[in-house]
Order: structure tokens, then C-alpha cells, then sequence
């Protein structure tokens, strides 16, 4: 089966949601996504650090060097509290969104 | 893989050592990538591919590796700035807080500072504005300011050496140039004088400004209301009667309404109103914007001009029209210069009767600002002469406050010293030092700005005699100089402090106590008292040299009374009159004015010494050699009714006036003056002497006058000769009225009754004489003025200084004081103590200032009248009141130190 494009804009939505889980470097994020989302959605992993760089230049998470479990020098995510009230929001428009589509997907011709 | 020099991992390992010359941004991008790819890869080869198909596989995935990683580069690069800026902004919040505090903790010394350079920068930008009006800023609105001029011709002198210039040709000639010449994109004519707008018996003098139809187009400034004349309507003999009037007068004469278009207005002939210039326009004439615009051609016309076979617009003496003119892009200032000389002479040469072939014009371009010229004026001058004062106030007034800073400075050395140790940076204490004096020099701004919105006007006043409402009160330019002289202050007197918290020892000043810390003598402080005291002596001495230069100009004799006259002069606006009715409404005038109680007395020149001159023709005596007479200096006629002399306040010295004997017929009657008489019959009775004319015929010599000033206050005397208005044509006369007191406020009354007897739309103009002095006097008076009011805000700013030193000083020495009084010292002793330095600092001061101002002496000497700039007069006084200052401002704190009481002084320990 052919492996989804990402939608533009719903990048920085998982980056938020995989680092809420605690501190990642940019790989495990992009592995968090392909194993979070049972392998259907592809990253362009080209386009996943910039992401990361500009959440960090909003301050939506922060950085941190570190060592990463085979002990090679890797830059770690985390969610700051501004990063986290944000997933909330977006959270919460993306299912509004989403169930509005499926709304009229699911809708007859013509709606009563 | 495409880009090999990323894939560090498979790079030779002596690459990696590239690594420590890249920035620490691209290189945290890298290994954060590098780090990806190497996870990738193995996870790729965990699952069973080989090494370069897992490589491949995750190039495949990254896409163009160069772009990402620039992406993440740029947006890491404004992290870090983001990142410094607002760390930098937390430090100067910081640094100001903790100046805020350490002001409000001492609001005295605060005062002090912010009232001194409030003083100096309010000086400062009053000058400003004014000078800058004057001297830099172009006329509002100009388009391609850089590259448009005022064009000037100067022509050599006949028999002098030198040449005189004039921004006036006749309007053939500028038709010509504009015409043909290729240098320019644009060219206009303009010319303005004052004249009656509205009826005659209600209307007033105002300026008005005839330009052509291409004036317009050298502003970038849209009609407020209507349209501006076109080629059309500027059209010889006389243009058509349409005018566009300022905003100012649209507001003040017709409330602002849209209906003024199609309304009539008076301006000798009717005009219609066809356009309302924008706000701010005000031509060229910044110092004074006309109230209305008409076409050139009308103003040739109202000229009223009568000449032989020629008009207005040929005429080859009427120099009529100032000529402005946009330089092609390219074209340098010579280039445009020999091409205007090149077609003003060939012009000047084809008219029909070259008045002079030896007169060769050539162009002179110059700025559009009539300061500007090729002469300097004297107001541009004294204009320049304060500017440089003004400046020297705020040097004395920055000096104060580096002064007053420098003490404080030294008496927080130990605070610093204690700050230091306890671990802030030098960076950080300099830097709140320095935000410190900012926030000072920033309230002396405002402080500044306070005293500008005051004192600028009246500057402005003095030097402009403009009544039109022509300042613009939020002005940008102004405020931009201010923002300059804060900053500069600001880190300027700073800077003495800081550097000196900057290398401060501190180990030394932790060793030693409080007061030992504080006793240390300042080289660098007693240096800038002295400077200060200088430089007030130089700002007094000056202004001393002008208040008598301004003395010696009210108090020359003149040769006339000034006071007491007032001048008629009467503009017929198309009216003609023959020579009978002409003589009528003469004596009708002089009647007139003889019937106003205070007029004493009433005579009719045809010239207003001053104001006007012409120049006699006289044929050279056969005993005069003709190098001799050649090297003469100007002889000047005026034609004169009996009782001129009396009524001039002009002694005659020997002989009679000229009186209502010298009729037609009778003996050709002449007065000279006394140097005329002197100049051609030394030792000789002139009486009976015969002064002949061009044509030969004799004019005998009846009586000798004193010698009056003609032209410029400065100049010599005249040779004047007077000859009979009954023997001699008069044309285009002038009453002199003489008044029992000061003239000038009879001079509405006088106009009113003269107004009476003038036919149709012509009326009279009455001018107070003082008023013609009074110009002619004006950069003294100016310089008097404003150089008196600088010098003494420049001693009383030294006096501050010398005061706030001493007192501090003596502060600092109240323990010493305490000791010596303890072991016998008299109050006598400690004041002599005291004043001795401030005598020493101000003495030394002042032989500076006045040694500098001896220096300067050459520079100011040209722009004094009668006075030497070195005059002894002046350089006393001065040295006295300054030295007097001194002892006045020591002489308080000396006497607090006298009065230490030993006991309190010595138990404060």
C-alpha cells in the first residue's frame, strides 16, 4: 500500500504530540509518527528538522544536547508549557476539522 | 549521494577537524543531521541492507539535504539573535531601572544636570532651527533640491576693481537662456514685492509673486483648491488677470470656503482667483510666502514701467526677473555655468543698445535660499557666528555635567569598588554608567525642547522679519538635532566617569577608608573648570564687542535726524498723471500732511539717502587730473525742494539752502557736501565754485551741506550733490515729513490723511526713517541681542559649575576643616583657604578665554562696526565680571567651611 503524503500544517501537530511524550531527538520523533500511525503516514524527513527548528524558534519546545542511548552527542526535544496549551488548541481544532469532513463525507445529497 | 562534503560520517577523519572553524550554528546543524542519517542507516542495515543501499535509502528520504540544512541554519541564526536582542533589552531595562533609582535617590543633583543641559540644548536647537532655515533647508516642497538653483550674474565693475552681482535680469534675457539652453530641465522667472491687496482705502501691503507659468512645476505640490496659470494665461504685455492665492490668505481672507474660485481680488488691477496654492507652499521666498501668485506677465506689467521706445519686457535696464532653474541629471555645476555665461552674453551683446560693451555678465548658480548667495549676507554671517556660540554654551553646559558626574564618580568609588568585587563585570558597570547619563541627556532633552518651544520664536524673530505665519512648531529636523546633541552629551560626559570606573583598583579602594577615598585631587576636573571659565569669557567678550558695535551705529552721526522722519512714497498703480497734475498732487500732499498737529516741517527729494541713489554725472574740472578724477569715489545727486535740509535735520555749514529763488531762469543753484567741497577745491571757498554736468553746462555752488551716509552704514561719506527740483527733473518723487518727537507713531495717522487726496486705486506707503536705519542695522542689533543672552547664560552655567565644584569640594574637606579650625585656625584662614582655588581655577580661566579671544580677534573684526575686536574696553569689563562671578560663587562655600564647628566635624567619624 502506497504510504500517505502528510497534510501541510499537521507536521507541527504530531512534532507536538510526539514530544509531549517526554524529551526525543529528531529521529525518534520521525519513528514515534511511522509507529504511531501504524506506518500509513510518510514523513519527508526533509522537512521534519526545519519544522523542529521553527516550533523551537516559537518556543513551543525547547532544546537540549545531549547523549543519545549509544552514546553519540543528539539534540533533544521537549514540550515547553507554551508548546503544550498549543497542542491543546490545535488538538482540539483538528478533530473539529476532521469530524467535519467526515460529516459531509458521510452526508446524504441532499441534507434535510 | 549528492552532496558528499555533508556526509561527514564517511569523510576522511582529518575532515572532521573542519569542524572546529565552522560557526557553532552550522556545526550543531550538522551533527544533529549527521546523527540522523548514522541512526537511519543503522536501522536500514539492521534490517538486512547493505550499507550503501541503507545510505542510499535514507538520502532518498532526507530529499535535498543542502536545503534543509540551510533551512535549519537560518532559522537557528534568528534564534540566536532573538535570543541576544532580548537578552540586551533585560540589561538596559536593567541598567535603567538602576538609573531611574540612583536619580530619585538625589533629585538636587538630577535637577542640576537636567536644568544645565536643558539650557544648553534649548540654545542649541533655537539656533538650530533658525540657522537651519536660513542656511540649509530648502524651500518646502522642492523637487530635485539638489540639482535646482538660483541663477546670479555678476558683471565687472567700469572703472573699479571687482564686480557686482545682481539675482535679477531683464526678461529678455531670460527668455533667451531659457530658451536655448540645453543644461536644464526646467526654467521659471520669478520676482515679489510688496503691494495693495484689496481696495485702496482698506486693503493692506503684502507680498505678492509674479512667476511664470513653469514655476509650478519645480514644486511637488498639488493646487489645495482649482488650478495653477498656465502658458496661456502668462502671455506678454500684461498676462491675464488670474492669481492663485496662498493657503495662509485663503484661510484668513476667505475663511477656507471652496467658493473662492471665480472670486475678484484687488491687486492694482482686478484679478480672478483661479487656485489655491497647498499649505507650507511658500515659492522661494521662505522668509516671508507671498499671500498670492500671478502670472509674470502681469507683474512686468504692474511695474508701470515708461521708457523710451521700449517696455517692460525689452528694456535692457530692467533687471526684473530671478531665474531658477533644475540642472539636467549629469550636467555638473560648471558645465551649466560656462553654458548660461556663454548665452547671457551672447544676449547681452545682441540687445540693441549694449549699455556697456565692456560689461561681459557672467552666471553664477547657487542655492535657491536667498542667505545663500554668492555675497554672504551679514545675517547669514551673524547667523553662522551664533551657531558656533551656541555650540560653545553646550560645550560649558556638557562641561558642567561631566564635572558634576566626575565628582559623584569619585565620591561612589568605593561603592564601585565594592560592586566590582562582589562580581559585576566591567562591561556591566560601564554600560550602567553610561545609561545613566543617557537618561539625563534625554531628560535635558526634553527639558531642552521646553526651552526651545520658548525661546526659539523669538530667535526666529529676530532673524527673519516675517509676518506670515511661516514656522512649522513640530518640526523633524529639529528634533532629530536635538536627539543628536542628547546622545552625544549623553555618552560624552559619560564617558570621563565610566573610564574612570573602568580601571578602577579595587583592592586598593577596599583597603582604604571612606574618606581618604574622596580627598584625591582631579587634574581632569579642575581642567574642565577652567575650559568653561574660558569659554564664557570668550561668549562675553563677544558679546560685549557686539553691544558696541550696535552703540557706535546708534550713536553715528548720520547727517540726518533719523527719529524724527517719516518717508511718503506713493504707488499711482496705472494712474497717469501729467507733469502739471503730478506737481498738484505734490503740493496737495505737502499740504495735506502740514495740516497733522505734530508735522513740523515738510520737504520733497527725489532719492531716500539709504535707500536710494544716483549717481552723478559730472564732467571732470580742467584742473583735475583725469587719473585723479577717475579714482574719485562715487558722487551722488539728489534733486531736492526748498526746505529739504530743515526739514532732514542736515546742517548746512556755510552759504544758503537751496530756496524757493532758485527758480527756471535764475542761476542753476548747487549744494555740495563737505567732503565734495573739500575733494574738488581744497583750501578753497567752495561758495560760487561751478560743478559741471555731462552736457557742460555750470551749476554754481550756493552752499555747503554736511556730509550724510548714503549707502551702508560702514561706508564713507559721500560727495553729495544737491541741485533744485525747480531746475532740475523730478520724477517719481518722495515726501519727508518731520515730526516734533519720535515719528513713528504718527506714521498711521500721516498715511491716513495722505490717503485722501491720492486719485483712483493708487495710495501712499508711509515708512518711520528709523525703520530703513533700523535694517541697515540689523546684524549688530542681532548680534547685540543674541550674543548678550548667550554670554550670560554661558557665565551663569560657569558660575553653576564653579559654585557646585567649591561646595563639593569643601563637602568633601569638612573633616580637614574641622582639624585645622581645632588647631587654631581662623575663619579668615579657611575662607582665604577656599577662595584661593576658586580664584586660582577662575583666574586661570579667564586669561585662557581672554587670550583666545584676543586670537580670534581677526575673524569677528569684520562684522563689527567702529569697534576693534581687541577694544580694551570690553576685554576689562569682561575679566572683571568674571573674576567677580568667581569670587561671589567660592565666596559661599568658603564661608560654610568656615563655620565647621571642630567638634561635630571631628566626631562624624
Amino acid at each position: 500500500m502506497p504510504k500517505l503524503e502528510i497534510l501541510r500544517g499537521t507536521l507541527d501537530l504530531l512534532i507536538l504530540k510526539a514530544v509531549s511524550w517526554g524529551p526525543m531527538h529528531g529521529y525518534s520523533v520521525a519513528q514515534w509518527i511511522e509507529r504511531a500511525t501504524n506506518d500509513l503516514l510518510r514523513i519527508e524527513e526533509g522537512t521534519l528538522y526545519p519544522a523542529l527548528h521553527r516550533l523551537e524558534n516559537r518556543e513551543w519546545i525547547a532544546a537540549e544536547w545531549g547523549r543519545s542511548e549509544n552514546n553519540q552527542r543528539a539534540k533533544f526535544y521537549s514540550l515547553t508549557a507554551k508548546g503544550r496549551a498549543q497542542l491543546r488548541v490545535e488538538v482540539k481544532s483538528w478533530t473539529a476539522y476532521s469530524n467535519a469532513v467526515f460529516e459531509a463525507l458521510a452526508a446524504p445529497a441532499k441534507p434535510a | 549521494m549528492k552532496n558528499s562534503s555533508h556526509d561527514l560520517s564517511r569523510a576522511p577523519a582529518w575532515r572532521r577537524y573542519l569542524t572546529f572553524w565552522r560557526t557553532p550554528i552550522a556545526r550543531d546543524v550538522d551533527d544533529e543531521l549527521r546523527f540522523h542519517t548514522s541512526m537511519r542507516v543503522n536501522e536500514f542495515m539492521a534490517r538486512g541492507m547493505t550499507e550503501d543501499e541503507a545510505r542510499r535509502a535514507v538520502a532518498e528520504r532526507l530529499g535535498d539535504m543542502n536545503a534543509v540544512q540551510s533551512a535549519c541554519v537560518e532559522l537557528s541564526e534568528v534564534r540566536e539573535r532573538n535570543k541576544r536582542n532580548a537578552a540586551l533589552l533585560d540589561a538596559f531595562r536593567n541598567d535603567l531601572r538602576y538609573a531611574i533609582r540612583g536619580l530619585r535617590a538625589r533629585p538636587g543633583f538630577a535637577a542640576a544636570i537636567i536644568v544645565t543641559l536643558g539650557l544648553g540644548i534649548g540654545a542649541n536647537a533655537a539656533v538650530f532651527s533658525v540657522v537651519d532655515r536660513l542656511l540649509f533647508r530648502t524651500a518646502p516642497m522642492l523637487r530635485d533640491a539638489s540639482r535646482t538653483h538660483r541663477i546670479y550674474f555678476s558683471y565687472p565693475k567700469p572703472d573699479h576693481d571687482g564686480a557686482f552681482t545682481l539675482g535679477e535680469i531683464p526678461y529678455a534675457h531670460y527668455r533667451t537662456i531659457a530658451e536655448t539652453s540645453g543644461s536644464f530641465v526646467r526654467a521659471a522667472a520669478f520676482g515679489a514685492g510688496h503691494s495693495l491687496v484689496g481696495a485702496p482705502d482698506e486693503g493692506r501691503d503684502m507680498q505678492v509673486a509674479g512667476v511664470t507659468a513653469g514655476f509650478f512645476d519645480f514644486f511637488n505640490a498639488p493646487p489645495r483648491l482649482g488650478r495653477y496659470f498656465n502658458q496661456r494665461e502668462d502671455v506678454l504685455p500684461s498676462g491675464e488677470p488670474v492669481v492663485v492665492l496662498s493657503y495662509a490668505m485663503w484661510q484668513t481672507e476667505y475663511g477656507g470656503r471652496d467658493d473662492v474660485l471665480g472670486a475678484k481680488i484687488q491687486i492694482g488691477r482686478t484679478y480672478t482667483v483661479i487656485g489655491v496654492a497647498p499649505r507650507w507652499f511658500a515659492g522661494v521666498w521662505t522668509a516671508e510666502p507671498p499671500v498670492a501668485y500671478i502670472p509674470f506677465a502681469a507683474y512686468g506689467a504692474s511695474m508701470n514701467y515708461v521708457g523710451r521706445g521700449d517696455t517692460w519686457w525689452t528694456a535692457n535696464g530692467l533687471n526684473i526677473a530671478g531665474v531658477l532653474m533644475t540642472r539636467k541629471p549629469g550636467v555638473s555645476i560648471e558645465t551649466a555655468t560656462t553654458d548660461l555665461t556663454y548665452l547671457m552674453r551672447q544676449s547681452w551683446n545682441s540687445t540693441d543698445r549694449p549699455s556697456d560693451s565692456t560689461l561681459q555678465p557672467s552666471a553664477i548658480i547657487r542655492s535657491t535660499l536667498p542667505e545663500r548667495g554668492p555675497r554672504p549676507t551679514e545675517v547669514a554671517q551673524v547667523a553662522t557666528l551664533v551657531g558656533a556660540m551656541a555650540i560653545v554654551v553646550l560645550l560649558i553646559a556638557g562641561a558642567n555635567v561631566a564635572n558634576l558626574l566626575l565628582a559623584r564618580a569619585l565620591r561612589r568609588r568605593r561603592e564601585i569598588a565594592v560592586r566590582l568585587a562582589l562580581g559585576i563585570s566591567r562591561r556591566r558597570l560601564v554600560s550602567q554608567l553610561i545609561t545613566e547619563t543617557l537618561l539625563l541627556a534625554s531628560l535635558g532633552g526634553i527639558a531642552g525642547l521646553l526651552v526651545a518651544r520658548w525661546g526659539g520664536p523669538a530667535l526666529r524673530a529676530k532673524f527673519v522679519t516675517s509676518t506670515a505665519d511661516t514656522s512649522v512648531v513640530t518640526d523633524a529636523r529639529t528634533l532629530m538635532f536635538v536627539g543628536l546633541a542628547v546622545l552625544i552629551a549623553g555618552v560624552a560626559t559619560g564617558l570621563a566617569p565610566a573610564w574612570q570606573a573602568g580601571r578602577l583598583d579595587v583592592t586598593r579602594f577596599l583597603r582604604i577608608g571612606a574618606r581618604e577615598g574622596m580627598l584625591q585631587r582631579s587634574p581632569l576636573r579642575a581642567s574642565l573648570l577652567v575650559v568653561q571659565g574660558a569659554l564664557s569669557v570668550l561668549l562675553l567678550i563677544a558679546a560685549g564687542l557686539f553691544v558696541r558695535s550696535l552703540d557706535q551705529a546708534r550713536h553715528l552721526h548720520m547727517g540726518y535726524d533719523v527719529d524724527r522722519l517719516l518717508i511718503v512714497g506713493t504707488n499711482m498703480r496705472g494712474v497717469r498723471l501729467d507733469s502739471a497734475r503730478s506737481h498738484d498732487l505734490w503740493e496737495r500732499l505737502t499740504n495735506a500732511s502740514r495740516t497733522v498737529p505734530a508735522v513740523e516741517r515738510v520737504s520733497i527729494a527725489r532719492d531716500i539717502p539709504l535707500l536710494e541713489i544716483a549717481i552723478a554725472n559730472i564732467k571732470r574740472p580742467p584742473e583735475m587730473d583725469s587719473l585723479r578724477f577717475a579714482r574719485l569715489p562715487l558722487m551722488v545727486q539728489n534733486v531736492v525742494m526748498p526746505g529739504f535740509f530743515e526739514t532732514m535735520g542736515t546742517r548746512i555749514l556755510r552759504g544758503r539752502a537751496l530756496d524757493s529763488t532758485d527758480v527756471p531762469g535764475s542761476m542753476r543753484a548747487a549744494v555740495v557736501s563737505s567732503r565734495f567741497a573739500q575733494t574738488f577745491w581744497p583750501g578753497q571757498n567752495a561758495i560760487g565754485q561751478c560743478v559741471m554736468n555731462q552736457r557742460g553746462v555750470c551749476s554754481y555752488v550756493v552752499g555747503v551741506a554736511e556730509d550724510i551716509r548714503y549707502m551702508w552704514m560702514n561706508d564713507d561719506p559721500a560727495m553729495q550733490l544737491y541741485t533744485s527740483a525747480a531746475q532740475t527733473p523730478l520724477r517719481q518723487p518722495n515726501l519727508f515729513v518731520r515730526v516734533r518727537g519720535d515719528a513713528a507713531p504718527h506714521a498711521e495717522r500721516v498715511r491716513a490723511v495722505l490717503q485722501r487726496e491720492m486719485p483712483g486705486a493708487s495710495y501712499v506707503t508711509v515708512t518711520p526713517y528709523s525703520d530703513v536705519v533700523g535694517h541697515a542695522m540689523k546684524s549688530w542689533q542681532l548680534g547685540a541681542t543674541v550674543f548678550v543672552a548667550f554670554g550670560l547664560l554661558a557665565m551663569l552655567l560657569a558660575a553653576i559649575g564653579l559654585y557646585s565644584a567649591i561646595s563639593y569640594n569643601v563637602t568633601q574637606r569638612t573633616h580637614e576643616m574641622g582639624v585645622r579650625r581645632a588647631l587654631g585656625a581662623q575663619a579668615a584662614d579657611v575662607i582665604q583657604l577656599v577662595m584661593r582655588q576658586a580664584l586660582l581655577l577662575g583666574g586661570l580661566g579667564v586669561a585662557l578665554g581672554a587670550v583666545l579671544a584676543f586670537v580670534a580677534a581677526d575673524r569677528i573684526e569684520p562684522m563689527l562696526f567702529k569697534t576693534s575686536a581687541r577694544d580694551p574696553l570690553v576685554f576689562a569689563l569682561v575679566i572683571v565680571a568674571m573674576l567677580g562671578v568667581a569670587i561671589a560663587a567660592s565666596f559661599v562655600p568658603a564661608r560654610r567651611a568656615a563655620s565647621v564647628d571642630p567638634n561635630i566635624a571631628l566626631r562624624s567619624e
